[in-house]
């Protein structure tokens, strides 16, 4: 039973959904089958093991539930905020043939926050007696990798260009799908491991790698994500056109610079950072606010959920739809025109696979284009890793235990899958971790 | 439309429009909630049980009383320091007149408790002046601040005897003796009651338990000012060992008296399970402080509907059916086995059946990791069926008999 979003709260900018009481929590682990083979657990791609935890819960064994998740997954209580778990843990629930699957994360979420409050400390410090790591980019990948060899008594230290942590979660996921203090908690017990994070420090050039090496770091692990964001061409020119990636942060970090108030907003896009780019800018209190995208509303990348919300908080779908032009004045955008598609070959949502349909034209007047449309990774990767093997849009080439082509140097995250969840950035960089310990144990 | 069957009992000569009354408790304090509960539907009252001020004063304990929740499951039972009543005789009194002035049909028990020979006298003489339709004596409440009262009465087969005799004597009403659980059997105790002439036995009052401790101040609840005692525990949790109870009191030759029943019902299926037991009256509490009063409306709808589908004219058709089918387990039939028999169409694949029969029971339970369904290996199914108490699914697992030629595997080392 999931609690209702409440709207008011992503007007204010809090979270928009409440924690879970004991009672309800209570409740809902009561709801749980205990299954024996638990498909909840092995739904999670972190192994972050919501069978287990739950049965805890159940079981009054609260802290035991808070010790699971976060030795399982560092990210324990972002991902009990943002993880897509209808395509993951609970949809694989089996009370789902009978009735509404458990409210995963929902349950860890209040584990974490339990956890959190009696001031738990579920992770033994680092010994740092077992070799120095180093991990460029302290976003998801960089912190689950961090942890994971920091149990095992590595020197792990984390490079990191920005002044805080937590990388993609920390400037792009709105404070209505994550409180900033979810993710400082994790960052808290992350640190409690003996991490450390040096901040403003990018690894951007051949010499600051091989500084590494002569500073005794014995494997390097990149996860220094996706930075940067693709642009539609008729876009590139005008100061009103913003990625999502510059949107977000500002919506974040400098809302009152954006000065959204009574403006219209056009967000390019179809998944779930165009919703939250779209939610964003009606948080902010835009006036209109239009999602356009290539899919039709059934083809929408982003989740069942999110969809819900961007309807509740009454941004107008143009699905189904292209942008064709754009009306300006200067070098300012003051509306865009558009029309509606149809798929030349069903179930294939690229652009040259879109028909036009001639008398759907439509023309909108907007004050602010928000592009939602991907992103690929920073110039900076092939910089310092010299003679790196990437492929597609950039990302590094990985075997399967996250080994680049070059010996001591591993990857995960979204530099290497391109663009996934947290989940997934945290399940890499876990396998990540058991295989440069491996690789090191190997050659010594 | 509705079509109401015939609902009526008679017991101890006394006519009730339905079985059901509201035990001698705070259901039952005063007459506006009595009332209350007539116009709900209720064919009889307990009274809460009368005393006698001059010769003891009740003052309740607080807080009186706490609650057994199981999980999310709230008040699975109640546990209770209650006394008798601590309002005076004479507004009692007056509350018993006006009751049955108002409500000639309803029946009035007056459920009475005396701590001498003089005390039952009075207590006994005045409820009838006061219309009461029959008398119950309290001879089981387990938290009498009084040490010579309540249970303490009941574990005493000649006081009952005594005070039984000393009641009959002073009345001609109908006489109920009420027995306390908090022994290890009733017959004896009944036995007495019947030696002393009483009519009819009720049973259970409630079971002495302690529901909680306060893990923080070590202090059991209800949390009395620092203090706690086992006292009285009711409810839904108490009715199979009421239902118990009930049975060998039914079941008695040597007894042979009607039985007024309790402990736990709330249902008209918890209704009916006493009746089949060998009730003819039955009586409730703990339901009606949960739920109110306007549970009775289920339970007369229900067994009604139950009794019009069976074509059953009268209750006194199905009082005691269930009676015979319970024996000693030295009469049982071993013969007839049993094996699980599961419905892989109904199956969610949650294993719960494997996980129980792998550490409760005999290991006869393949879980298929690939498909998530589960089999019995019929020759090593104990026909236990606790595989099937412990599915979600109510119907998926059934059983079937099996030839018992063969000796089942108890054990493979």
């Amino acid at each position: 039973m999931k609690k209702p979003i409440d709207t008011q709260n992503i007007i204010l900018h809090k979270c928009m959904r409440e924690t879970l009481t004991l009672e309800a929590a209570i409740k809902e682990s009561n709801r749980c089958l205990l299954c024996h083979d638990a498909p909840c657990s092995a739904g999670c791609p972190a192994g972050t093991d919501p069978g287990k935890f739950i049965r805890q819960i159940k079981f009054y064994n609260y802290k035991g539930a808070a010790r699971t998740i976060r030795s399982n997954n560092i990210l324990g209580s972002v991902c009990a905020h943002i993880c897509p778990v209808e395509k993951l843990c609970e949809k694989a629930c089996s009370i789902k043939a009978l009735e509404d699957p458990i409210n995963i994360n929902g349950l860890q979420r209040f584990a974490t926050e339990y956890g959190k409050i009696h001031k738990l400390e579920p992770l033994k410090r680092s010994k740092k007696n077992n070799g120095k790591i180093a991990i460029i980019g302290c976003g998801p990948a960089g912190m689950s990798c961090a942890s994971q060899l920091a149990k095992m008594d590595y020197d792990v230290c984390i490079f990191e260009r920005e002044p805080s942590a937590g990388g993609v979660i920390k400037w792009n996921i709105p404070e209505f799908r994550l409180p900033e203090d979810a993710l400082n908690y994790d960052i808290e017990n992350l640190a409690n491991q003996g991490v450390e994070i040096k901040f403003n420090s990018a690894i951007d050039s051949k010499e600051s790698l091989n500084k590494l090496k002569s500073e005794g770091f014995e494997a390097v692990f990149i996860s220094s994500g996706l930075s940067e964001a693709f642009m539609l061409d008729m876009f590139k020119t005008y100061t009103n056109a913003l990625d999502y990636i510059t949107f977000l942060r500002q919506v974040k970090f400098g809302k009152d610079k954006l000065n959204l108030k009574d403006k219209n907003i056009a967000v390019i896009g179809g998944g779930s950072v165009a919703i939250d780019s779209a939610v964003s800018a009606k948080s902010c209190g835009a006036n209109r606010v239009y999602l356009i995208s290539l899919e039709h509303l059934a083809e929408l990348p982003a989740d069942e959920e999110e969809i819900k919300l961007a309807q509740l908080m009454k941004i107008i779908f143009k699905s189904g739809s292209q942008v064709t032009g754009v009306i300006q004045d200067g070098n300012i955008i003051t509306g865009i025109k558009g029309i509606e598609i149809d798929w030349v070959q069903e179930g294939k949502f690229t652009p040259d696979n879109a028909r036009q349909v001639s008398g759907t034209e439509f023309s909108l007047n907007v004050d602010l284009v928000v592009q939602a449309i991907g992103t690929k990774p920073g110039k900076e990767v092939g910089n310092f890793a010299e003679g790196i093997k990437t492929k597609g849009k950039g990302v590094i080439m990985v075997n399967d235990t996250f080994e680049t082509n070059i010996p001591w140097i591993f990857a995960g995250g979204d530099v290497v899958n391109g663009g996934a969840t947290v989940v997934q950035a945290v399940a890499e960089g876990k396998k990540a971790a058991e295989s440069m310990d491996k690789y090191l144990k190997n050659r010594r | 439309m509705k079509n109401n069957a015939d609902l009526s009992i008679n017991f101890c000569g006394v006519k009730f429009e339905n079985p059901f009354c509201l035990s001698s408790s705070p259901v039952g304090y005063h007459a506006e909630m009595c009332a209350r509960a007539f116009d709900a539907g209720w064919g009889g009252i307990v009274y809460k049980t009368l005393g006698l001020e001059k010769s003891f004063k009740v003052v309740m304990p607080s807080p009186r009383l706490n609650a057994y929740h199981v999980g999310d499951k709230r008040f699975v039972g109640l546990q209770n320091a209650e006394q008798i009543t601590d309002r005076p005789i004479a507004d009692n009194i007056k509350d018993l007149l006006w009751l049955k002035k108002n409500y000639p049909n309803k029946v009035l028990i007056s459920s009475i408790m005396g701590y001498v020979d003089e005390d039952w006298t009075e207590l006994a003489k005045m409820s009838e002046d006061a219309g009461a339709d029959l008398l119950e004596l309290n001879f089981s409440c387990p938290q009498m601040a009084h040490k010579h009262a309540g249970h303490r009465i009941g574990q005493d087969f000649h006081a009952v005897a005594a005070f039984t005799e000393v009641v009959k004597k002073a009345s001609k009403l109908p006489v109920i003796a009420k027995m306390t659980p908090n022994i290890t059997d009733m017959i004896p105790v009944a036995l007495a009651a019947k030696e002393g002439g009483a009519d009819a036995i009720s049973a259970i009052n409630t079971i002495r338990a302690i529901t909680d401790i306060d893990i923080d101040n070590f202090t059991p609840l209800p949390n009395i000012h620092g203090n706690s005692s086992p006292t009285g525990y009711s409810g839904k949790a108490v009715k199979p060992i009421a239902m118990r109870f009930v049975s060998e009191l039914c079941n008695s030759k040597q007894l042979n008296l009607p039985v007024s029943a309790m402990g736990g019902i709330e249902t008209w299926v918890d209704a009916l399970h006493f009746l089949l037991l060998g009730a003819t009256n039955l009586q409730v509490t703990s339901g009606i402080m949960r739920y109110g009063y306007r549970i009775v409306e289920d339970m007369i709808e229900g067994l009604s509907d139950y009794m019009i589908e069976r074509q059953i004219k009268s209750l006194d058709e199905i009082i005691g059916k269930a009676a015979q089918k319970i024996v000693d387990p030295s009469d049982f039939n071993t013969r007839y086995q049993v094996v699980s028999v599961i419905d892989e169409n109904k199956c969610i694949g949650c294993g719960q059946c494997f996980i129980s029969c792998q550490d409760g029971a005999n290991q006869a339970i393949k879980f298929d990791a690939a498909t998530r369904k589960v089999s019995v290996n019929e020759e090593r199914c104990l026909g236990c069926l606790l595989c099937k108490h412990v599915c979600p699914v109510w119907d998926c697992i059934s059983y079937k008999e099996v030839d018992t030629s063969y000796t089942k595997h108890a054990a493979i080392f």
